[in-house]
């Protein structure tokens, strides 16, 4: 008997005998002040800056606040500032923050704690390194403001400073952000809506946020990372659970409030519970992939890469991740999030219509390939990639391919994947993903989608097409040359294989129906969450 | 016995020595490396490799291992790489809710698996000594966390008797600490009152046929007095080892049991701690667990004495 299979049926009968109205369990007690979440995975640790796991961001973004934040049009709107304003050259950034700001010590947000803060942040994050690369000076002005001259101008600054990617610019006291942005801070102080309770926390098992009181929301409503962020709950309690058939019982008990993804196999079980809501959580989802390697055969010829797409298909990954649900998936014959301004499917032909097993045979033989051994690493402990690993491994087979499918847990592909050693020699030929949709929307964040070759990510692609596209993302002055400059960009990525995109998927949330004003998006937003007795 | 005792505390200490570095060797040989977990998925390798460097992990084994123990002799487990935390503070938050689930498991244990094995060994052969063994390999047979699961859904989910998941510390109440404790701990004690049982009933019976039990029968001596004080005693001496084997079997148990009812102990810090290559936390915890197998051992031993005054030291 398999342990999924014994989850689902427990849960299942769980969930039929429960569908009338429950009497409270024992345990049942807890405060309707208090909202008890059980997070998508553990709080391993609590530095959004040095951890950029995306619960670390999660949990961060209650107690860190930022400059700018994103909002549902994934638009950046202003947060902590007040105004800013660009000089006309657009070299000169000045930045006034809002007057009342306070950290959780009792201590005013002043802008060399701003400055200290975006100086360890532009360290670790990719479009910090950027803004670095470009940077004359970073400076506090007086205690409100503070300016941000380039060298040249980075039309994307304000996106920078409000993303919801990891690591987003959170601001910290000067004497936390001083920190060596590569060791951990241990002072958990910011200036967002809640204070992290650090002796209540029990790291894989507990974290406890209780509401900043002096915390001074914007009057706008809010809409994700932006506008008026109002706690109407005093603490909130984070109970890790590995369990997703526990999750589930205390979800239907009344044990915890809110369960941020729950698992596929159980939502029928939730759905059927009067008392439980269950919906899409991020609309803006994941999307599935697999990188070959560009620096070894048979993937460091286009022709073998093209000749995996021809014969994949997308649906038999999808359903291999979500199941027979298919208000879960589309395919996805591109690479950015589908339904956000820049989607695009231009060069994704290869992806659509009957898949052609023999023609990408005969253009995989065109390639060269004799047989070697591709070496292809799943991690057995993720169920995505474990899904999509099984299929690939399939599909490989029904290629004519050798495959040395290399079962292992997510620690191991995560440092195998950096060797460039030949695949013999501890190195590989493919490994399985998925990224989140909120990182896919547009080139800034999209680490998976650069293809400059030893500075790319894992695979190492080379694209000159794609990187030049990637530049004219960047530099396009308003949204129809960003929409041209990424179709171009999606095509180039296609013809070349950056990677496999294996579709797209959406994963749901659940929480019990006395909670309301969840909100959907690319992170559990707690703001505007209230919870009756 | 006092200078037994000591001897053997003593000789864990070369135990331990050589258990810290098989696991040490082993983690370091191992695939896998924290720094790319902690840097994630945008990193850069000149990022790894500083998040290697600045964790110590860039150099040599030899150096590495020499600093481990150089800090374990100073009474210092390390600092976990990812919550930055002491391994002594966070294996000191965990202690609690494995050692009252493995506890409370053991007193289920030994409560229910004694009297059932004497019952069946008192009635072996009859229907009851069917049930009994037909219960005990029912018990064997099924995954703790398949008993877990048909627990979590009877009692907490159709009864609502008792809660799913958690765990309360002993200092908020006797009750509510024990009531997260009844469902994790039948899940986990099941394989174990299985054994337990077989194995008493199994020495029962053949005590039973020796001559001294005879005699006490035809002494007049009562049924119960005859299993419970004669019989039992004598066949103390396997069962307090099946007992004791079962301590630290528990420590495996408790890993899935853990998980399966939410409870924050040991078990489950193991699990993260190895998916996330938290090589100090990893260590301290084997440290700690071997020194738990040796001292078990030896209170075997001494319970030995006990039961059996024959035996000496």
């Amino acid at each position: 008997m398999d342990r999924r299979t014994v989850l689902k049926g427990l849960a299942g009968a769980g969930g039929l005998a429960l569908t009338g109205v429950s009497a409270p369990a024992i345990a049942q007690g807890a405060s309707a002040r208090t909202l008890r979440f059980v997070p998508q995975a553990n709080l391993a640790n609590f530095d959004p800056i040095w951890g950029t796991q995306y619960v670390v961001r999660n949990a961060a973004a209650l107690v860190w606040d930022t400059l700018y934040g994103i909002d549902s049009s994934l638009q950046p709107q202003r947060q902590m500032v007040e105004s800013e304003q660009v000089s006309d050259d657009g070299t000169t950034w000045t930045f006034k923050l809002r007057p009342g700001l306070k950290f959780h010590d009792g201590e005013p947000v002043l802008s060399k704690d701003v400055v200290a803060s975006l100086t360890r942040w532009a360290v670790r994050d990719p479009m910090g390194l950027m803004i670095k690369a470009l940077q004359q000076e970073l400076t506090a002005v007086d205690d409100r403001t503070f300016k941000w001259v380039l060298k040249q101008p980075f039309p994307k600054m304000l996106y920078a400073l409000g993303k919801n990617n990891s690591p987003c610019a959170f601001i910290m006291p000067e004497r936390i952000a001083q920190t060596d942005p590569f060791k951990q801070i241990g002072d958990y102080v910011g200036s967002g809506p809640m204070k992290f309770a650090k002796a209540e926390w029990v790291p894989g098992a507990k974290a406890v946020f209780e509401k900043f009181a002096d915390y001074a929301p914007r009057q706008e409503k809010s809409s994700w990372l932006a506008g008026g962020k109002q706690m109407l709950v005093d603490r909130i309690e984070w109970i890790v659970m590995p369990d997703a058939a526990t999750a589930a019982a205390a979800l239907q008990n009344g044990e915890i409030d809110w369960w941020e993804n729950p698992i596929a196999d159980l939502v029928p079980v939730l759905k059927k519970n009067k008392n439980i809501s269950v919906d899409i959580g991020d609309p803006l989802g994941n999307i599935g992939s697999f990188r070959m390697n560009f620096l070894y055969p048979p993937f460091n010829d286009v022709r073998a890469r093209r000749a995996v797409l021809m014969a994949m298909s997308q649906e038999d990954y999808m359903r291999a991740i979500v199941g027979d649900d298919n208000s879960l998936w589309k395919p996805l014959p591109g690479f950015f999030t589908p339904d956000t301004p820049l989607y695009s499917e231009a060069g994704g032909e290869i992806l659509k219509g009957k898949r052609d097993l023999d023609a990408a045979k005969k253009l995989l033989a065109e390639s060269g390939y004799s047989g070697q051994p591709v070496t292809c690493l799943v991690a057995q402990d993720q169920p995505i990639t474990k899904a999509q690993g099984d299929v690939t491994a399939d599909l490989l087979k029904k290629l004519g391919m050798n495959v040395d499918f290399v079962a292992t847990d997510w620690g191991t592909v995560g440092s195998r994947r950096a060797l460039k050693t030949p695949p013999g020699q501890g190195g590989w030929n493919m490994f399985h993903t998925w990224h989140a949709g909120a990182d896919c929307t547009n080139p800034a964040p999209y680490t998976a989608i650069r293809a400059n070759g030893d500075k790319a990510w894992f695979g190492w692609p080379t694209s000159a097409g794609t990187e030049k596209e990637v530049t004219s993302w960047f530099e396009a002055k308003n949204l129809d040359e960003e929409k041209a400059a990424i179709g171009r960009l999606n095509k180039a990525a296609m013809d070349d294989v950056v990677y496999a995109p294996t579709g797209f998927f959406l994963s749901y949330t659940a929480w019990r129906k006395n909670v309301s004003g969840i909100a959907k998006g690319p992170l559990p937003f707690f703001w505007g969450v209230s919870k009756s007795a | 016995m006092l200078s037994y005792i000591l001897r053997r505390i003593v000789s864990t200490l070369p135990v331990m020595a050589i258990v810290a570095l098989f696991v040490f060797s082993l983690l370091y040989i191992a695939p896998g490396d924290p720094a790319v977990v902690i840097a994630g998925d945008q990193a850069s390798p000149e990022d790894v490799e500083r998040i290697r460097q600045s964790l110590g992990l860039d150099r040599p084994f030899l150096i590495q291992f020499g600093g481990w123990v150089w800090r374990i002799l100073h009474g210092d487990l390390g600092t976990s790489i990812f919550t930055n935390l002491p391994v002594s503070t966070m294996i000191g938050q965990r202690l609690g809710p494995t050692l009252s689930l493995m506890t409370v498991t053991l007193l289920l244990t030994i409560v229910v698996a004694v009297p059932l094995g004497v019952v069946a060994a008192w009635k072996a052969g009859s229907l009851i000594d069917r049930v009994i063994m037909g219960f005990a390999v029912f018990g064997f047979s099924l995954p703790v966390f398949v008993v877990g699961y048909m627990l979590a859904y009877v009692f907490a989910l159709e009864l609502e008797w008792l809660p799913v998941q958690g765990y309360t510390p002993l200092a908020q109440g006797f009750w509510p600490w024990l009531e997260n404790l009844i469902l994790p701990a039948v899940a986990l004690g099941c394989v174990y009152i299985a054994l337990i049982a077989r194995i008493t009933r199994a020495t029962m019976l053949e005590v039973l046929q020796q001559d001294y039990i005879r005699t006490a029968r035809a002494k007049g001596l009562g049924q119960g007095g005859i299993l419970f004080v004669h019989a039992l005693k004598n066949a103390a001496v396997p069962i307090v080892t099946v007992i004791g084997i079962g301590i630290a079997l528990l420590i495996g148990g408790a890993v899935v049991t853990e998980s399966v009812f939410a409870i924050p102990g040991l078990g489950r810090l193991t699990i993260d701690a190895i998916l996330r290559r938290d090589y100090p936390v990893i260590q301290g915890i084997v440290l700690l667990f071997s020194f738990v197998y040796v001292l078990v051992n030896l209170m075997i031993d001494v319970i030995y004495t006990l039961v059996d005054p024959r035996i000496r030291y």
